[in-house]
């Protein structure tokens, strides 16, 4: 018996499953009518124990004439009570598929059954035009407010760059419809997207009776880039890492080895162990600086400045870390199909043990100072919380959920690379408030400092790279997940041909963790919204330096924070003039 | 003739005062930017002068010149006005503080206060709460969500902690009997022992954490903090405008520290070899250190939290402290 077996046994009890198909060891996708779909995802999502992940809506009208809805679960027990676990050699993922006819692009949304689909059913029609019948919030969710009706941007006939509609005057472009509560003396008070502590494009309307804010609603993707549509166009899987990558300022190696190990999954590489234990340095050296900055900022929205500068030096070698491993002060430019495009030499990894060292001394002490300060922790207790059924209804993912006593983490649920061989322990804190989140947060760095000592100390020795010889297959896909600072990524690739993708789907962490933001918002005061949404964990991007090549010349220069910095305030001397 | 002198020299003292202020409230941006940043790991401003002691001048053209905005719906009078009254009320209620001990120059004796008013103390309280209108009328003037909850919070949070600084310093008051800040400092004047602070140490905590909540100071800044409800009532207002909001709090800052030096560190009174001029500068260079030091240390309260210390915690005390001190002296 396989994984998964258990369950579509089950679900074939009520339900015809039309075909059965595995891509990996613990990946499975069955097939159902539509008609079927939400009593599906429903008895797989609460009566087993799943959670969803993802949905992908597919344009396959080249392949099967039809498109097609995938909704990802992930088998690994509902977790509201310790017992209610599924046990480890159960988990896996099961993908629910259902084709939906190109004159007929409607289905019957899985929302009413599974609130955790809203923003999914959305997002479907947005980019496919594909109607959820009975969808209970059908707005639009991605698009922008004065997008054409018309125009479904993902379809593969759609955006042709001879029919490109004009754009509206922005005078003209329509208000987006926010969810209002009635009722007088409600204020509305906008929060973002230029507000000063969450100057990210997204915009939060906060309903306030006097100043406890009643219901929210929020409009983002400001800056929905298109990426998705780049992906089937114009990449190929050697530029597809670098792709992924550029989604977050912050964890771009989280979505960079999510969308590569879907590839590689999809096509059965096996990466070599050494890259393996590499990319798990990586992925936690990310998780050390983001926590880092999270902790850093929920102190500073409280005003606690002083802890936030503090916090900062700590993070800073972390990106020492990141240089030792990759090369840059950030993870970037590293992940390429097969494996990695640099190795460590001895003497780094040893530069590294002791910069762990550093790490870990530091962050104790300054995470005691904090702690030992009342008022910090006032603020944090009992603000923002993410109420046990709320979560169990919408599959928040990361600290989020961690911070709700929910041990869900997809490096033990579902572990990939080099953790089979690694001990730790998912941090877990019940307080359901933005005090837990963040002291989950600080627990994770210390097992995210233990881990990486572990894999360094078990480095396994021989290449970082096979070159992927196997074909790629067009039509297989598979599901590349990982556990990113801010939660699980799940990435899903269709492989096409002529070496590109058909599909390339990326769900970043923080999508699962928005719909239920608006419940985390509810009886709070306005001076706790910031807080709110900076424990979901936001991010923000920086860089140190540049390295400037002049393919003509083939010239190099480093620029570094000196030459920068002069340059910014003398603005003489072009530190490019020369070359 | 002698009253013309005594108009002369009040005008000369007030624009004395008026200048030197202003002087020290403007030092005081640069002084807390550095501590500030030394005690943050930074460097603090840098680039303008030697250790960006110029940044001074560089932020005073630039409060100048800045466009002054306007918002289109916004009860204009009223909005134009508004910045008048913070530093208006805060340097009126310096007219009765004695700033310094008396001296004489060229046969004549200086009294360093503008107006020796025999409630002195009743009428800077006074004064310093019609400051209050200040960040009010302009919160409420300028039809912005987040200036009306800055607007908001100013009145709960000044007018609870006038409450508690007010009951905190009626105790030293009943042991001096006056409330001429001329006479308060000379209770004081038998040496270190003789400071009101060893008498009454919980009047002079509770009147310095209601300072704190007066001034808008970190912790209790709730009424401008940025992260909360983005600047408060000052949110719509730019160039020199939004400048005289931050001259009168530092000038605030200014007199709440004055208050505390004389009414409970000894004031003026020289101490060893100290002459009391000296003495009482670094009194109130230390108490506005303290401003800083407490800004770097602390996190915000939120405004409920703050609500609760004030009623539930403060007020309490100051009665008791009031009760205790009653029966001592009866």
């Amino acid at each position: 018996m396989k994984k998964g077996d258990n369950f579509i046994s089950k679900v074939k009890e009520k339900i015809t499953v039309h075909n059965i198909e595995r891509q990996t060891e613990d990946q499975v996708t069955i097939t159902v009518d539509r008609n079927d779909l939400p009593e599906a995802v429903r008895m797989l999502y609460y009566d087993m124990g799943g959670w969803l992940s993802s949905m992908i809506p597919n344009d396959e009208r080249q392949l099967n004439g039809n498109y097609a809805l995938y909704y990802v679960l992930s088998m690994e027990g509902g977790k509201m009570t310790i017992e209610d676990e599924l046990p480890q050699e159960q988990k896996c993922w099961i993908t629910v598929k259902t084709y939906i006819p190109a004159n007929d692009p409607t289905f019957p949304s899985v929302t009413c059954k599974v609130p955790a689909a809203v923003w999914y059913e959305r997002e479907a029609y947005d980019m496919f035009g594909l109607t959820a019948v009975g969808l209970p919030d059908p707005r639009r969710l991605v698009v922008s407010d004065d997008w054409p009706k018309d125009l479904f941007p993902l379809k593969k006939d759609a955006m042709d760059y001879r029919h490109r509609p004009d754009p509206v005057d922005h005078r003209d472009e329509p208000d987006y419809k926010f969810l209002e509560p009635n009722g007088s003396g409600v204020v509305d008070v906008p929060l973002g997207p230029l507000h000063i502590t969450s100057d990210e494009p997204g915009h939060f309307r906060l309903y306030c009776d006097g100043d406890t804010i009643i219901d929210a609603d929020f409009r983002l993707f400001y800056q929905h880039r298109g990426m998705e549509k780049l992906a089937e166009n114009r990449m190929n899987y050697d530029q597809m890492g670098y792709l992924a990558e550029r989604v977050c300022g912050i964890c771009g190696y989280a979505h960079a080895i999510g969308c590569i190990e879907a590839a590689e999954k999809a096509v059965g590489i096996e990466v070599p162990l050494r890259a393996q234990a590499m990319r798990v340095i990586c992925l936690e050296i990310e998780r050390l600086h983001s926590h880092l900055l999270n902790i850093g900022l929920a102190c500073e929205v409280t005003g606690n400045v002083n802890a936030f500068m503090h916090i900062f030096r700590i993070r800073e070698f972390t990106m020492e870390l990141a240089q030792l491993v990759t090369g840059g002060r950030k993870t970037y430019g590293n992940v390429v199909m097969g494996g990695l495009r640099r190795d460590m030499s001895g003497t780094e990894i040893k530069k590294s043990l002791e910069l762990l060292v550093t790490i870990e001394k530091q962050l104790i002490e300054v995470w005691d100072a904090v702690m030992d300060d009342k008022a910090q922790i006032n603020r944090w207790k009992g603000v923002g919380i993410l109420d046990r059924q709320v979560a169990r209804d919408f599959s928040p993912v990361g600290p989020n959920m961690r911070g709700s006593g929910f041990g869900r983490d997809s490096r033990h649920d579902h572990p990939y690379d080099f953790f089979n061989q690694l001990e730790f322990n998912i941090a877990v804190e019940h307080g359901c408030d933005v005090y837990s989140r963040e002291s989950v947060r600080y627990q994770e760095l210390l097992e995210s400092i233990s881990i990486i000592r572990q894999c360094f100390e078990m480095m396994p020795g021989g290449q970082t790279i096979i070159k992927p010889q196997t074909m790629i297959k067009p039509g297989a896909y598979a599901i590349g997940n990982d556990e990113a600072p801010r939660g699980e990524n799940i990435h899903w690739i269709m492989h096409g041909n002529a070496q590109k993708v058909y599909r390339w789907r990326c769900r970043a962490a923080t999508y699962n963790n928005w719909p239920s933001l608006r419940y985390q918002f509810r009886g709070n005061t306005i001076a706790d919204a910031a807080l709110i949404v900076c424990s979901l964990d936001p991010c923000y991007s920086c860089t140190e330096r540049v390295t400037i090549v002049d393919i003509n010349s083939k010239k190099s220069k480093v620029l570094t924070h000196k030459d920068l910095k002069r340059y910014s305030q003398t603005l003489k001397n072009h530190p490019l003039k020369n070359m | 003739m002698n009253e013309i002198a005594i108009i002369i020299e009040t005008v000369i003292k007030a624009v004395v005062v008026l200048a030197v202020v202003a002087g020290m409230a403007a030092f005081a941006t640069f002084i807390e930017r550095k501590v500030l940043a030394y005690m943050q790991r930074r460097l603090g401003p840098m680039n303008v002068g030697p250790h960006g002691i110029l940044q001074l001048a560089a932020d005073g053209i630039k409060l100048f010149t800045k466009e002054d905005i306007i918002p289109q719906n916004a009860v204009k009078p009223i909005f134009k006005i508004a910045p008048v009254i913070a530093p208006a009320t805060a340097f009126t209620a310096m007219a009765a503080i004695p700033f310094f001990p008396e001296f004489t120059v060229f046969g004549y004796t200086v009294t360093p206060i503008i107006s020796d008013i025999n409630v002195g103390v009743l009428f800077i309280m006074g004064v310093a709460s019609v400051g209050m209108y200040a960040p009010l009328l302009a919160g409420m003037s300028s039809t912005n969500k987040w200036a009306l909850l800055g607007a908001a919070r100013t009145v709960i949070a000044l007018l609870s902690f006038e409450v508690v600084s007010g009951l905190a310093l009626l105790a030293p008051l009943m042991l001096i009997g006056s409330l001429s800040l001329i006479d308060i400092n000379d209770f004081q004047n038998g040496g270190f022992s003789s400071w009101l602070v060893w008498q009454q140490p919980l009047a002079f905590l509770l009147f310095a954490i209601a300072g704190f909540a007066e001034t808008n100071r970190t912790p209790f800044d709730l009424i401008e903090y940025e992260a909360e409800i983005v600047s408060g009532y000052a949110t719509d207002y730019s160039g020199m405008r939004w400048g005289l909001f931050f001259i009168g709090e530092y000038a605030n800052m200014i007199t709440v520290a004055f208050l505390v030096s004389i009414i409970f560190l000894g004031g003026y009174n020289p101490f060893w070899i100290i002459p009391g001029a000296i003495m009482i500068l670094i009194k109130i260079s230390a108490f506005i250190f303290l401003f800083l030091w407490v800004r770097a240390a602390w996190p915000h309260v939120r405004p409920d939290q703050m609500m609760w210390l004030c009623w539930k915690v403060l007020m309490p005390l100051a009665l008791v402290n009031i009760l205790i001190t009653g029966i001592v002296l009866i």
